[in-house]
């Protein structure tokens, strides 16, 4: 039964719960406590092992009633087992005309058996059994369900159902007649059952595999190219919350009027041990102070909305972050990110300065005017932009000027390498004046980055 | 009685224990028994989180040992401490002795090594304070560790937990490494103020504790606040279940349920009008503005209550 759970596992994994090794492990220890026997028992010790938060709960109750949904085949257990199932009303009739129909034959092949005598438990088992032998969980597309089907009920033993079917309606035996009847009917019934767990599996393996598959498919699409852009927005927001989760621990931490006792008298041993200094409990972890100058001209008119984008998750992660945007002159913008939402923002940005031709000359001279004596060093400054300044005078004793000041420089470039200096691009100039130039083309990498940034920058 | 421990047992003994609970809260306590698995439990404020700690010690008859985290906790206040005064206290009475201790020594390195004979004499145990962490590993029978309001502590704090909460063990620099003689069942609670980290949640079990629906709400009240006749128990649980549909700042929890009722009894109410609802309405919420919006809505609130009815 591990198999299945593991199948399960994998299921949850897709809708969006993230679930470890150790996880996994927890849940296999648990369900030997629990066991498979009470529906309620399994789901809270899964729910109380896989899933920890909320929002995971929510995701899985859903696929937990997906995956093991028994009640299809409760419809087993709650009929005697010599009882059909639900006929036609025509058959009824035909049936209540006939005379008393003779009891019938036992059946001989293992799956007859178990179907006649209908234990709805024994059924479900062998369903996801048969199920997991015949790999249903690889199951991705809609018209492999025929497939499918056919390799579960033959790996419960359908051959061998069926010879007996046939063989007894041969047989003039009135009670052989009524086992081929009843057989026929339990393989009808199998096999909308077969057909119901296979289509589940589809729903739960392929809605899951795919969704992380398109995700992971965005993450590594050029930004140019990315054009869904409701999906785009969810991973964005996605990725600034993990860079949260993982670096908010970078929290400035001051305590103060707090006596570090053991640091106080190792102090004080030079005076006999009499306590003359002392000594304060102060921890300080700094928060990476970030500038962001954000390039939205003609240009990179592709690119600006990605990397407005970023630039705003990014003014959620960090709390000291100031954005500027700028085409053919700059204007600071992180008033506009903390009134409006991400669309809003973006929208009101492009409207302000985007679309311009470029100039960063007169834009570096801008910021520089506006901040440049805010640059110390404890900040960062991050230019996003292709450097492709129409031949103007690329005034690049400014950059030099913040590269001094800054604690470091980073220029990140939606072009490739080798497009940089091609044309009017400046890249080739302004590159020696950055701390890190870097040919950012997709989100996975704009995250590398901004990872990176939050690690190594305070 | 823990050794064949069930769910059903389990909700009998909390029952006992005056704490009535859904399955999913004794099936998690089952397994943070069996599996000896720390659990983080979160939910609202008021649903009865660490009533949870205190049930499962009167119930393993375990003794209770709570941490109340806040922001600038540190090891020294949660694991252990030196007894810096009783240290220098000892240095200074010892000093007189020192002259005795170093007789027959003639120069330095043999005085030196002569005081090392005494070892880490100052470091030993004797000087040691142990804080609830140290004191639940060193506990001679089991225990239940109570970490209450995780999410207040820094992130610093929280890592520092990973080692006991996985191995159940700790280390001091000065002595060594300490494992608990028994594994004591550990209790986090967390109200959500702020994102707890991956690597904790991977090693507890989850529990999210959320309202009561109105049937287990009133088994509470009848457990907690006996005195309190049927017919005002339906009415009054339908009232706060019908506040937690409104949108409020803070919605009334278990507790404020229980103090209501407590309340109504003391004001020998039969059943809720109008006027003794608006009267005790302070009991259940905590906020001006809430009171009010809930005040101007009062009669149409205790008109679906008879509706329903």
């Amino acid at each position: 039964m591990d198999r299945i759970l593991v199948d399960f596992i994998k299921a949850l994994r897709g809708t969006g719960v993230r679930t470890s090794t150790a996880e996994t492990l927890d849940a296999v220890a648990a369900v030997k406590i629990v066991g498979y026997s009470n529906r309620d028992y399994l789901k809270s010790a899964l729910a109380t092992t896989l899933a920890k938060t909320e929002d995971d709960h929510q995701k899985f109750n859903l696929c937990f009633d997906q995956f093991f949904s028994f009640n299809a085949l409760d419809s087993y257990g709650e009929k005697q087992p010599a009882q059909k199932p639900p006929e036609s009303t025509a058959a009824r009739l035909l049936q209540s005309l006939r005379p008393q129909p003779p009891a019938p034959a036992q059946s001989q092949s293992p799956l007859g058996q178990m179907l006649m005598q209908g234990n709805p438990q024994q059924v479900a088992v062998a369903l996801a059994q048969a199920g997991a032998a015949a790999n249903v969980n690889q199951i991705r597309v809609l018209t492999q369900k025929g497939l499918y089907g056919r390799r579960m009920m033959l790996q419960m033993g359908l051959a061998e159902m069926e010879q007996e079917m046939w063989n007894a309606e041969q047989s003039t035996d009135p009670q052989q007649q009524q086992l081929a009847q009843n057989l026929r009917e339990a393989r009808e019934q199998l096999r909308e059952e077969v057909r119901q767990y296979v289509e589940r599996q589809l729903l739960l393996q392929a809605a899951g595999e795919s969704r992380a598959l398109r995700e992971s498919i965005m993450l590594e699409t050029r930004l140019d190219n990315l054009r869904e852009f409701k999906d785009v927005q969810i991973l964005v927001r996605k990725l600034a919350k993990r860079l949260l989760a993982t670096h908010s621990r970078r929290r400035k931490v001051f305590q103060r009027g707090k006596l570090d006792v053991r640091t106080t008298i190792r102090r004080n041993i030079a005076y006999g041990g009499v306590l003359l200094e002392t000594h304060w409990k102060t921890k300080k972890v700094d928060r990476p102070k970030v500038m962001a100058i954000c390039d939205v001209s003609g240009s990179v008119s592709q690119y600006a909305k990605f990397l407005l984008m970023f630039l705003y998750s990014l003014t959620d992660v960090l709390k000291n972050v100031r954005a500027f945007a700028f085409s053919s002159d700059l204007v600071e913008v992180t008033q506009l990110f903390e009134q409006y939402d991400l669309n809003d923002a973006v929208d009101a940005t492009l409207k302000r300065v985007g679309g311009g031709s470029t100039d960063y000359g007169r834009s570096l001279q801008t910021f520089a005017d506006l901040c440049l004596n805010e640059v110390d060093n404890r900040t960062t400054v991050i230019m996003l932009g292709d450097a492709r300044n129409n031949y103007g005078e690329p005034r690049t004793e400014l950059l030099r000027q913040l590269h001094a000041r800054s604690r470091q420089l980073i220029w990140l470039n939606p072009e490739n390498r080798s497009r940089w200096g091609s044309g009017d691009s400046e890249m080739k100039r302004y590159r020696p004046y950055c701390t890190w130039a870097e040919p950012v083309q997709s989100l996975a990498q704009l995250e590398r980055f901004i990872s990176h940034l939050l690690r190594y920058n305070h | 009685m823990t050794h064949d421990l069930s769910v059903e047992k389990i909700r009998q003994g909390f029952a006992q224990a005056g704490y009535i609970c859904n399955p999913a809260i004794a099936m998690t306590m089952l397994l943070a028994y069996k599996l000896e698995k720390p659990v983080l439990v979160e939910g609202p404020p008021g649903v009865g989180k660490t009533e949870l700690a205190k049930a499962t010690a009167t119930l393993l008859n375990y003794d209770l040992i709570r941490l109340q985290c806040y922001e600038g906790l540190d090891e020294s206040k949660a694991l252990y401490e030196w007894k810096y005064g009783k240290q220098l206290l000892y240095t200074q009475l010892l000093k007189e002795k020192l002259g005795d201790l170093l007789k027959g020594t003639h120069d330095l390195p043999s005085s030196i090594a002569r005081l090392h004979e005494f070892g880490d004499i100052f470091y030993s145990e004797d000087f040691l304070e142990p804080r609830p962490l140290l004191q639940a590993l060193r506990a001679e029978k089991g225990t239940v560790l109570l970490i209450d309001e995780i999410d207040k502590a820094d992130h610093e704090f929280e890592s520092f937990l990973l080692e006991m909460l996985s191995d159940y063990q700790i280390s001091i620099p000065e002595i060594g490494t300490i494992k608990a003689r028994h594994h004591p069942i550990v209790f986090l609670t967390s109200n959500n103020t702020r994102e707890l980290s991956d690597a904790l949640k991977r090693r507890c079990l989850h529990l999210y504790i959320p309202f009561p629906d109105a049937a287990l709400e009133r088994t509470i009240i009848q457990t907690r606040v006996p005195g309190v006749n049927e017919a005002l128990r339906e009415q009054l649980v339908g009232f706060v279940q019908q506040l937690r549909q409104l949108d409020l700042k803070k919605q009334p929890a278990i507790s404020e349920t229980i103090d209501w009722a407590r309340t109504l009894l003391l004001l020998h109410t039969e059943a809720l009008s109008a006027e003794t609802v608006e009267s005790t309405l302070n009991v259940l919420l905590k906020h001006e503005e809430d009171i009010t919006s809930v005040k101007d809505d009062l009669r149409g609130l205790l008109a679906k209550l008879v509706q329903r009815k």
